[in-house]
C-alpha cells in the first residue's frame, strides 16, 4: 500500500490538449542604463525609492502602473520585477528609466531582456507526489511540500503540488511555460487514472 | 669501503661491504669468507638505490590524501558507526564524498560547509537503500542548521546526478519507533503504560497507511505524522488507562520530541476516523467524540477499505468541484452528509488575497505607449520636500 507506482507514459494521448492556460504571474527582466548613477542623489530627489547600503547595495524603486519594482544599481544596470506581461515589463523599464534621466541622469536603454517569466495553473484534482515518478525530480516533503521537476525540453522547473496547482519557471519566452505544461499535463492526468 | 672487525677465518681486519647481486655482504677482502649478509646499511645514501620508486615520481600524483580529504573521510565513517550502517553503506558514502570534494563546486567551499557534505553523502546512501533516515536526524547529529544542510544536499544532487528515492514511510514507522521507550517497565513509567513492541509498530503502520490513502501524507513532514499515529495506535490498545494521557505526556514518557504539527495531523486523523466510525454500524448508536473513537480504531482499522468507500465521495475531486462552480470554498455538502476524499488544503483552502489576472486593456499594451511626463513627476520630490527630508535624515 505504501509502494510507489511508476507510469512513465501518458496514458492519454498526446494529441489532445489541457484546455488550461497556465497565467503569467511574473516578469523579470533587465536593462542597462549605460550611466553611472549616485544612487545616494536618486534615493533623496525620487519619493518611490528606498536606500538602505548597509543591507542591499542598489535602490529599490517601485512604480503604480504597471504595478512593479525595480533594482537601481550604481553601473548602471537595473533589474526589473512583477509585471504579468513581457510588453508590461518593457513599459515598466521605460518608466523607469524615465524617471532616472529626469533626475539628470543621461540614461539610455539598452539590451533590454526578459531573463524569467513564472506561470502558473490549476489541473484540478489532487496529486499523489510520492508516487508520481519522473527522472530529474526532487520531492522532499522534509524540506518542501511540492515536487520539483526539472524539465529537459523545453528547459522549465515545474513545482508540482498535491492540491493540483502547478507552477511553472525558468521560461525566456512564454511559449515554453505553454510547451512545458502541455507536457506535464498528460502524464499528471495518465497518474491520476492509473491510481 | 672497509668495516670494523676482524675475519673469523683469517684473522685479518680488512673487511669489506660488497654487493653480491643485490644483497648486501660482509666479506674478507684476504680470504674472500663472507662475514654477514643481509642489509648492511650505514648511511642513508647507500640505502637509497635500494628502495623502490615513490608513487608520485612514476606517476606524478599524491598517493597521499589531503588532510581535508582524510579528516573528511574518517567523520563520515564515524557518522555511519554512530548510526550502526553496514559497511557497505560506509564504503558508499565515502566514495561519493571523494568525488564531491574533487568537483570544483564543492572544492573551495567552507570547512563548515565540508562537514555537512560528509552528512549529506551518509543521508544519500541511506536513501538510495531505503534505509529510512531522515534530514532531522543527520541535522542534529551534526549540529547543523536544516537550511545549510538542504543547500548542499540539493548541490550535492545536483553536481553528482544522483538519483534518490522518495523515504519510504513504512520504514520510518519502523525505525522511528525503535527510539520509544515504551517498550519495557522503567521507574517513570508505568505499568499499565508498557506496550508490545510488534502490536504497537503493525497499528501505527495501519494507521500511518490510512494517513497515506486520506491525503494526510502528501507533501507534510513524515516524523510528526508517525509521532501521532504511534500515540493513537499506543492509546487504542489499552485505552481504559491511556485515554488520560495526553499527547505532550506520552512523548515525554517515550521520550521523543513532540514536532508542533503532530498536533494537527493528530487532529486531522481523529477526523478522518470518526467519519469511519459513522459508517459502522454497530457504532452508529453511540455519539462518537474524538475521545471514545480511539477506543475502536482497531475495529475501524479492520474494515478501513469499506468505512472509506462509504464516509467518503471517492469519486474524483474535479468532478465533485466542477458541480459547485461558483458557490466559493465552503460549498454545500452532499445530501448523505459525506465529503470528498480530498488533501486538507484543498479541503480548507485558506483565502488568498489573488491579484486579478490580466485585464482586456492591460492585454492591449504593446510597451511602446508614450510616457507622459506628469506622470513621471508624480514620483519626484519638490524642492520643499527635499529640504525637509534632508532635514529630517540629516544627511550631507
Amino acid at each position: 500500500p505504501l509502494t510507489p507506482m511508476t507510469p512513465m507514459t501518458p496514458v492519454t494521448p498526446a494529441s489532445e490538449s489541457s484546455g488550461i492556460v497556465p497565467q503569467l504571474q511574473n516578469i523579470v527582466s533587465t536593462v542597462n542604463l549605460a550611466c553611472k548613477l549616485d544612487l545616494k542623489n536618486i534615493a533623496l530627489h525620487a519619493r518611490n525609492a528606498e536606500y538602505n547600503p548597509k543591507r542591499f547595495a542598489a535602490v529599490i524603486m517601485r512604480i503604480r502602473e504597471p504595478r512593479t519594482t525595480a533594482l537601481i544599481f550604481s553601473s548602471g544596470k537595473m533589474v526589473c520585477t512583477g509585471a504579468k506581461s513581457e510588453e508590461q515589463s518593457r513599459l515598466a523599464a521605460r518608466k523607469y528609466a524615465r524617471v532616472v534621466q529626469k533626475l539628470g541622469f543621461p540614461a539610455k536603454f539598452l539590451d533590454f531582456k526578459i531573463q524569467n517569466m513564472v506561470g502558473s495553473c490549476d489541473v484540478r484534482f489532487p496529486i499523489r507526489l510520492e508516487g508520481l515518478v519522473l527522472t530529474h525530480q526532487h520531492y522532499e516533503p522534509e524540506l518542501f511540500p511540492g515536487l520539483i521537476y526539472r524539465m529537459v525540453k523545453p528547459r522549465i522547473v515545474l513545482l508540482i503540488f498535491v492540491s493540483g496547482k502547478v507552477v511553472l519557471t525558468g521560461a525566456k519566452e512564454r511559449s515554453e511555460i505553454y510547451e512545458a505544461f502541455e507536457n506535464i499535463y498528460p502524464i499528471l492526468k495518465g497518474f491520476k487514472k492509473a491510481s | 669501503m672497509a668495516a670494523r672487525g676482524s675475519c673469523p677465518g683469517c684473522g685479518s681486519a680488512a673487511l669489506v661491504e660488497d654487493a653480491h647481486y643485490a644483497q648486501q655482504q660482509l666479506v674478507c677482502a684476504a680470504c674472500g669468507c663472507v662475514l654477514a649478509e643481509g642489509l648492511l646499511t650505514t648511511t642513508y645514501t647507500e640505502e637509497e638505490h635500494l628502495r623502490e620508486v615513490a608513487y608520485s615520481q612514476s606517476t606524478g600524483q599524491k598517493e597521499q590524501l589531503s588532510r581535508c580529504l582524510q579528516r573528511g573521510i574518517r567523520r563520515v565513517q564515524d557518522l555511519c558507526k554512530v548510526l550502526q550502517l553496514p559497511m557497505v553503506f560506509e564504503e558508499t558514502a565515502v566514495s561519493y564524498f571523494q568525488r564531491a570534494l574533487q568537483h570544483p563546486c564543492f572544492h573551495l567551499v567552507s570547512l563548515e560547509k565540508k562537514e555537512l557534505l560528509g552528512g549529506c553523502c551518509v543521508f544519500v546512501t541511506c536513501r538510495q537503500h531505503n534505509w529510512p533516515l531522515t534530514m532531522g536526524t543527520i541535522c542534529s547529529l551534526l549540529y547543523a542548521k536544516q537550511e545549510l544542510f538542504a543547500s548542499v544536499y540539493l548541490s550535492l544532487q545536483k553536481e553528482l546526478g544522483l538519483s534518490v528515492p522518495a523515504l519510504s514511510l513504512g520504514d520510518l514507522v519502523k525505525t522511528h519507533l525503535n527510539s520509544f521507550r515504551l517498550f519495557q517497565h522503567t521507574a517513570d513509567v508505568p505499568a499499565t503504560f508498557v506496550e508490545d513492541k510488534e502490536k504497537m509498530v503493525a497499528r501505527t503502520m495501519q494507521i500511518v497507511e490510512l494517513a497515506s490513502e486520506t491525503w494526510l501524507v502528501t507533501g507534510r513532514h513524515p516524523v510528526p505524522i508517525v509521532t501521532a499515529a504511534a500515540f493513537l495506535s499506543w492509546q487504542s490498545l489499552q485505552p481504559a488507562a491511556r485515554l488520560t494521557c495526553t499527547f505532550a505526556r506520552f512523548c515525554k514518557l517515550a521520550g521523543v520530541d513532540l514536532p508542533p504539527p503532530a498536533h494537527l495531523r493528530l487532529k486531522e486523523l481523529l477526523e478522518i476516523l470518526l467519519r469511519m466510525a459513522s459508517q459502522l454500524a454497530w457504532l452508529r448508536v453511540f455519539n462518537m467524540d474524538k475521545k471514545t473513537v480511539v477506543k475502536h480504531i482497531g475495529d475501524l482499522l479492520q474494515h478501513r477499505i469499506f468505512l472509506l468507500k462509504n464516509a467518503f465521495c471517492l469519486e474524483d475531486g474535479e468532478e465533485q468541484r466542477a458541480t459547485a462552480p461558483g458557490e466559493g470554498s465552503a460549498s454545500s455538502p452532499p445530501a448523505d452528509g459525506r465529503r470528498p476524499l480530498l488533501p486538507p488544503c484543498l479541503i480548507n483552502p485558506r483565502k488568498r488575497l489573488r491579484t486579478a489576472a490580466l485585464s482586456a486593456s492591460d492585454s492591449a499594451i504593446t510597451g511602446d505607449e508614450p510616457i507622459s511626463d506628469s506622470e513621471i513627476e508624480q514620483y519626484l520630490r519638490g524642492p520643499e520636500e527635499i529640504r525637509a527630508f534632508r532635514k529630517a535624515k540629516a544627511w550631507s
